[in-house]
């Protein structure tokens, strides 16, 4: 009856290296999250690629790079085949940081590892779940059921219960947040009660973070400064993670006519800025209560901005109007936006770049936090340029003999002209064949409905029309106003700036292309700050929650080896727990023998139980024999799911016993007396508000609570066991009574 | 300690396995839903509506037959009033406090829906249910659910599956102590614009909820149905008409919106003519339907990556009548959909004498409204007013309700086989029809077995579910395996209908309780000498074990010592112990009072084997005659023969074996210990 359980960890373990662990259970094999780094390490999907074709699930937890980035290479070019499950938002965001990672890439170098098809084929592999949805698995998972749970951090952010009915609960939360923050709910993993198996990550074992509002004082402040001295904001931001709640926030201190930023302008810079915002707007029952409740009460969708200008490229951001902040991904500043405009930027000491989150150690922004700014920084710069002059000649030269050379072919033989297709696939691959690229926002409606205003065959006139009761022609007031609000008050900025011509940046691919690279010495004279807005529970926490959850094995993975080992030494303090801290490529086994089998109750047994009120629970002392019973003499058996997986798995030959026996009480005179169990745990503190509720004067002193003046002495010693002391008197035994109810005893 | 009490002849209502569903409204009638669910002493309320045709408190369902603190749970299906119109009343002005659910659009729509209403019947009716206030402080009471997301409030588990209906129309599934229920609320299983058609749920519930508004009614196709409309629609523009479209603001106006706007961008010559769309509460509510694009179907979900379709680009927003300029062919949807009062009855009566006009009715009619009547094709009409009007313009009816019909009903019960079927939110003649004509449709067919109930309000049907309960056995005591005859003695834990068995030891490892140990000390003066204490506690327990010079232990586990005229008892706490502690107390006290000190200790008795060798011969010649036993024997064996049937007796551990006769061993068992407690000293463990 017990289950295998094994922890595969290929990547993300004893490093910062992303999240990637193949969990075993029996012969079923879950792929949980399969993170790639910035920079795309081969060594760890060399590794992966050996296990591909056993993985029979994909769980993802978050939609950022860090949680899914290997996806698309996975199923595009190495045959992943497999179902692939999510939470609806990071599906969809998901796509959308698959889409600017490839966008940012492709803007600066020559990337090939996975195209937009491979991004699209694997996205539509995924099954989109909500939370709380059970999915049973099929196949080789029998019996095994997964849920996602909320876990804070990035829209859709799941924490994985994988249940193997009865036997096995395992729980894979990692990167989770238990605080609310403005944009999400917080996690609730700690209401999840003993589970026998919880992997989470160590990345913050050690991390203290700054209260929130400090955080935010030191953002706004940043801000202020940079902004009053004419100087530019870079903010360093994920594509569509954690980037709502900054943009969330900082659209409301905007918002907020005292904080003197309206003179000031804020943008948010990414490839699918557009949708992104769009996708946020729909998904407002994935977020906070708050927001819920101001979106039910108000109607006004929180990501609907007012002040945030949605930019899809350099050239359209410099049509904002400086000083500015910009919210630009990526976070790593290895390529993208954020590195163009650090580029720009960072030789101006008026400037100030903001990084919001600690990326893996090597990238830009990791030593820019480590390091701090004003150092010398070797950095290779790579773009991608048109085509001029003679090379622009030369590859037209090229193309023409090409196809001419096709021509010919195809006169000869209507067949192979896939190199010729390749090509053009590739040149073509950014044209719009992909409708969620860049966006050329034509004509943007504001209001829900067509605008009254109707298209004039000539010139625009308006025909009054005069209206008239008994005193004649109606006076209008507003007629003799004066003329000064705009009647369109639901426009946005949003919706500004962008209407007129075709951005020409983004067409950059139709025309040829090549990619330079030179090595640059960049000297940061702009202020550099790491704010922290990663949104992950800091170490504290984790090991308060851990211990809550009080699991029966734990994992731990991804952190640096201190922090991994802090946590682990901090978690073997408590009993009854086996923790395991594998390092990269290590097997953990975290198997344990569990055994059960189903009964059937009684009616005669269940009705004589004498359940005693538990915590959350009630429970009974039970002596009963199994004893073997005609099934068709008891009335038609309920549908109930655990007889189906029963009934299929007998005829699988899974179960090791072909029926259920069922309990019968033990005639009286058989029963073996048994040692009393007193069940709870008591709180010295708990109990005394029970002894002042029933008027018992009380106090502590010294650990210990004296009851009655002095004569009644409560200790608690090693967990569990409560010392009553005292003189022999009729208090005595009414606080010995009190103490009685707090147990069940059984 | 496991003594047991008589099963009782009155069983609680949690172990009882009668499922009550009783229609406090919508029994055997369109309006007013709200039934009620007992089991296992759990009680639900589906859906907390008002009857459209009522006001005030006639308008509420029978809620007074019930006990409003006693619900656990209340399930809004969906916001239409007839669903959901009395909840804020019950949540604000019972004593309800168990937790209400509903979906996330559902509930941004009720919020609107209601306040719009209660802005209307603030007009018509002195006695207000609840006040806007009321309704805004209920919205906090309100929890929200996601499609397949599972719940478990207080044992009860449920999810919802897709309606179709109106946005955010949900299905709910109800599960207790492993019996599940299905309400189906309003449903339709046909796709359509923007709604997906109603899931079918993948487990089949024991019993089903569903509606029958439609009764043996089949719809027609909607393809047709669009064709229909759409070609009304344009014919009438066409010939110089203006079109009235009465309907309801929210739920099939959307659809219809959608239809239109389709329509009109695949037919660029009817750009000029204006579509118009009067509404405000509509105008309100668009962003929750641009926001809860994931409660529809695919085709939307996959259209908004591009572009929101319910972003329109033909239809404009009136706000009001004044803003109308009546100059030519337009197409105007109005509320209200039966054209009681309001826009579409104002327009209705400055249109209707033109024959080039039409009006298309597309949603359900009450009779005795305008849109009832008109139906009927009537010479005139009266108008608000009083005054008589001739009607010219051309009168249509296009349904576009949202609700299943026989045949969707049909199949859907087809695919569920539910034991059970309840039939609610239908009109008498309706419901009895559908239920004679399903009743038909299993009548030849042995395999199924489906009872058909449609109750009328406050009648109750009374179903028995045989709920079965299983335990699983886990942890050390599920390490031998199963089998008859197998004693199981632990820990039954019960939560939410779930049992498992545990031993004791494993109670901290599979669940979250922990063992306890309570260790109690009780001091008592005594000013008297050892040995007299020693003595009457060797009178009680009889044995008593030394462990020092002035610690010694009882009934073993009791522990005394005495410390400068202070006894103190110590032992851990169990039922049994506390009863010898009470006895050792006893015996301080008793020590404390004897006034004079015994002069002579007896001896620890000591058992004299051979008297009592002795004593067993004698009564054993007693009992079976002086030739039973043989005189003289050596050793501790001993036999005893009566009628040729030998027993022997071992005398060390007093175990008497005959192979022959099970009841005469027994005789001699018992009477060999019985003479051994008799004369032995009083043992204790």
């Amino acid at each position: 009856m017990t289950s295998i359980i094994k922890l595969h960890a290929i990547s993300g373990a004893m490093d910062e290296s992303p999240p990637c662990y193949i969990l075993q259970v029996d012969d079923f094999r879950i792929l949980l999250d399969c993170g790639w780094d910035e920079n795309f390490d081969q060594d760890f999907m060399k590794e992966l690629r050996r296990y591909i074709h056993q993985i029979d699930a994909v769980l993802l937890s978050y939609p950022d790079p860090l949680h899914l980035g290997a996806l698309p290479y996975l199923v595009g070019k190495c045959g992943l085949n497999c179902s692939i499950y999510a939470t609806i938002p990071v599906y969809k965001m998901g796509q959308m940081f698959m889409y600017d990672l490839y966008q940012s890439r492709h803007n600066m170098e020559e990337f090939e590892l996975f195209t937009l098809d491979d991004v699209d084929a694997a996205f539509d592999k995924i099954i989109q779940l909500k939370y709380n949805q059970s999915v049973p698995m099929k196949g080789k998972g029998y019996g095994l059921t997964v849920t996602p749970l909320p876990a804070g951090h990035m829209i859709g952010g799941t924490i994985w219960k994988i249940v193997k009915v009865g036997e096995e609960d395992i729980v894979y939360a990692v990167d989770f947040n238990h605080k609310k923050e403005r944009h999400l709910n917080g996690s609730e993993l700690e209401r999840l009660q003993r589970p026998s198996l919880v992997i989470t990550d160590a990345f913050n074992a050690t991390y203290k973070q700054t209260r929130r509002r400090a955080r935010d004082e030191k953002l706004m402040t940043n801000i202020l400064q940079t902004l009053r001295s004419n100087g530019n904001v870079l903010i360093t931001v994920d594509t569509a993670g954690r980037v709502l709640e900054l943009a969330h926030m900082l659209d409301q201190l905007w918002r907020n006519k005292d904080s003197g930023l309206l003179a000031y302008s804020l943008a948010l810079l990414n490839n699918v800025s557009y949708n992104v915002v769009e996708f946020a707007k729909s998904q407002i029952e994935w977020m906070s209560d708050k927001l819920m409740r101001t979106f039910e009460g108000a109607r006004n969708n929180p990501f609907q901005f007012k002040h945030l200008q949605l930019c899809h490229s350099i050239a359209e951001l410099s049509r904002v109007p400086s000083p500015k902040v910009v919210l630009a991904s990526t976070p790593d500043m290895e390529c993208g936006f954020s590195r163009e405009l650090f580029l720009q930027w960072s030789s101006n000491p008026h400037n100030s770049i903001i990084i919001t989150n600690r990326t893996s150690p090597g990238t830009l922004a990791r030593q820019l936090i480590e390091n701090g700014g004003n150092v010398p920084l070797n950095l290779e710069i790579r773009r991608r340029v048109r085509l001029e002059g003679a090379e622009l000649e030369e590859y037209q030269r090229k193309e023409r003999e090409n196809k001419e050379k096709s021509q010919e072919k195809n006169e000869d033989l209507d067949m192979s002209d896939e190199s010729e297709d390749e090509m053009d696939s590739l040149s073509s691959v950014a044209k719009g064949k992909h409708d969620l690229l860049v966006k050329a926002e034509t004509k943007v409606q504001t209001g829900f409905f067509k605008s009254n205003k109707k298209q004039y065959p000539m010139f625009p006139f308006f025909e009054e029309k005069v209206k008239f009761d008994e005193y004649g022609e109606i006076i209008r007031p507003e007629d003799y106003k004066m003329v000064d609000s705009n009647p369109e008050a639901e426009d946005n900025k949003e919706n500004v700036d962008l209407k007129e011509e075709e951005i020409t940046a983004a067409d950059i691919t139709e025309v040829p292309t090549k990619c330079i690279s030179v090595t640059k010495t960049v000297r940061v004279m702009a202020q550099v700050q790491y704010i922290d807005f990663e949104g992950r529970s800091d170490g504290e926490s984790l090991q308060k929650i851990l211990e809550q959850l009080h699991p029966r094995r734990l994992i731990l993975v991804r952190g640096t080896p201190d922090s991994t080992h802090a946590m682990l030494n901090h978690c073997r303090q408590w009993n009854g727990v086996r923790v395991f801290a594998p390092s990269r490529g290590e097997v953990v086994d975290a198997t344990t023998e569990t055994y059960i089998y189903q009964v059937r109750l009684t009616d005669a047994l269940v009705s004589a139980l004498e359940l005693k009120k538990g915590k959350e629970a009630e429970l009974a002392w039970l002596d009963a024999q199994i004893v073997v019973r005609d099934m068709s003499k008891d009335a038609k058996p309920v549908t109930m799911d655990v007889d189906d997986i029963d009934k299929e798995e007998e005829e699988k030959g899974k179960m090791e016993i072909d029926q259920i026996y069922t309990l019968e009480p033990l005639p009286l005179n058989q029963v073996v007396g048994h040692q009393t169990a007193f069940i709870n745990e008591l709180k010295l503190s708990d109990f005394r508000q029970v002894l002042n509720k029933n008027s018992i004067p009380s106090e502590f002193s010294g650990g210990v609570l004296w009851c009655c003046n002095g004569t009644i002495a409560l200790r608690r010693h090693e967990a569990g066991r409560v010392i009553l002391e005292g003189c022999l008197s009729e208090d005595y035994y009414r606080v010995r009574e009190l103490l009685y109810d707090q147990y069940a005893i059984v | 300690m496991s003594a047991r009490k008589k099963p009782d002849s009155q069983v609680p209502a949690e172990e009882s396995d009668l499922l009550l569903i009783r229609p406090l409204g919508a029994g055997q009638e369109v309006g007013r839903s709200c039934i009620m669910l007992e089991f296992k002493g759990k009680k639900i309320m589906l859906d907390c509506g008002i009857h459209p045709g009522l006001s005030g408190m006639d308008a509420l369902p029978f809620v007074d037959l019930i006990e409003a603190d006693e619900i656990d749970l209340l399930l809004i299906s969906h916001f239409h009033l007839d669903h959901c119109g009395a909840l804020p009343w019950f949540l604000q002005k019972t004593s309800f406090k168990g937790r209400c659910f509903m979906t996330h659009a559902t509930k941004a729509i009720y919020r609107w829906l209601l306040s719009d209403y209660i802005k209307v019947s603030n007009i018509a009716t002195e006695q207000m249910l609840y006040t806007e206030a009321d309704l805004e402080s209920s919205m906090d009471k309100i929890e929200t659910i996601n499609f397949h997301e599972e719940k478990d409030v207080f044992g009860i588990k449920f999810w919802a599956y897709n309606a179709g209906h109106v946005l955010g129309a949900a299905m709910f599934m109800i599960e207790i102590a492993g019996v599940k229920i299905l309400y189906t609320g309003d449903f339709s299983r046909q796709e359509d614009r923007h709604l997906m058609a109603a899931e079918i749920p993948n487990v089949h519930p024991d019993v089903l909820i569903t509606e029958s508004t439609y009764g043996t009614h089949i719809h027609e196709k909607r393809e047709e149905r669009e064709s229909r409309f759409t070609a009304l629609v344009h014919d009438i523009v066409n010939r110089g008409g203006r079109c009235l479209i009465p309907v309801f603001a929210l739920g099939r106006a959307q659809e219809l919106l959608l239809i239109l706007d389709e329509y009109w961008s695949q037919h660029p010559e009817l750009h000029d003519i204006p579509i118009y769309y009067a509404s405000s509460l509509a105008k309100k509510c668009m962003a929750v339907y641009q926001t809860y694009v994931n409660a529809m179907n695919d085709k939307i979900r996959r259209q908004i990556a591009i572009n929101n379709p319910f972003v329109f680009r033909h239809i404009s927003n009136l706000k009001g009548i004044d803003h109308f300029e009546d100059i030519g062919p337009c197409v105007v949807m109005a509320s209200p959909g039966m054209m009681q009062s309001g826009l579409s009855r104002e327009l209705f009566e400055s249109w209707c004498t033109d024959s080039k006009n039409g009006v298309i009715i597309a949603g359900y009619c009450v009779e005795g409204t305008l849109a009832k009547t008109i139906l009927s094709e009537p010479e005139e009409i009266t108008t608000m007013s009083g005054q008589k009007l001739p009607l010219k313009m051309s009168v249509d009816y296009i349904s576009f309700s949202a609700h299943t019909d026989y045949q969707q009903t049909s199949e859907f019960i087809r695919i569920l086989k539910p034991p059970h079927v309840v039939l609610v939110h239908g009109e008498q003649n309706e419901m009895s029809r559908l239920k004679a004509a399903l009743q038909r449709e299993y009548e030849d067919d042995p395999s199924t077995k489906m009872e058909l109930h449609n109750p009328r309000n406050t009648v109750a049907v009374e179903l028995y579910f045989r709920g079965e309960k299983t335990a699983k056995v886990m942890g050390t005591l599920a390490m031998e395996k199963p089998r008859p005859g197998h004693k199981l003695s632990g820990i039954l834990v019960k939560r939410n209908f779930n049992y498992h068995m545990l031993a004791a030891c494993d109670l901290s490892k599979y669940t979250d309780m922990t063992m306890s140990q309570v260790v109690q000390r009780q001091s008592v003066h005594y000013s008297g000498a050892l040995p007299v204490l020693r003595l009457l506690l060797s009178q009680v327990s009889g044995n008593v074990e030394m462990l020092e010079e002035k610690k010694m232990r009882v009934f073993q586990s009791v522990d005394i010592t005495l410390d400068n005229k202070i006894v103190m008892l110590e032992w851990i706490a169990t039922p049994v112990n506390d009863m010898y502690a009470d006895a050792v107390l006893a015996a301080v006290m008793q020590a404390e009072i004897l006034d004079t000190t015994p002069s002579f200790f007896p001896i620890q008795s000591k058992m004299d084997r051979m008297h009592f060798k002795e004593c067993l011969i004698e009564m054993l010649q007693e009992m079976f005659g002086e030739d039973s036993v043989p005189k003289i024997f050596k050793g501790e064996k001993l036999y005893v023969t009566v009628d040729g049937k030998k027993a022997n007796i071992d005398l060390l551990n007093l175990e008497v074996c005959c192979e022959e006769d099970e009841a005469f061993q027994q005789i001699v068992q018992t009477a060999v210990t019985k003479l051994y407690q008799s004369l032995a000293p009083p043992r204790t463990d």
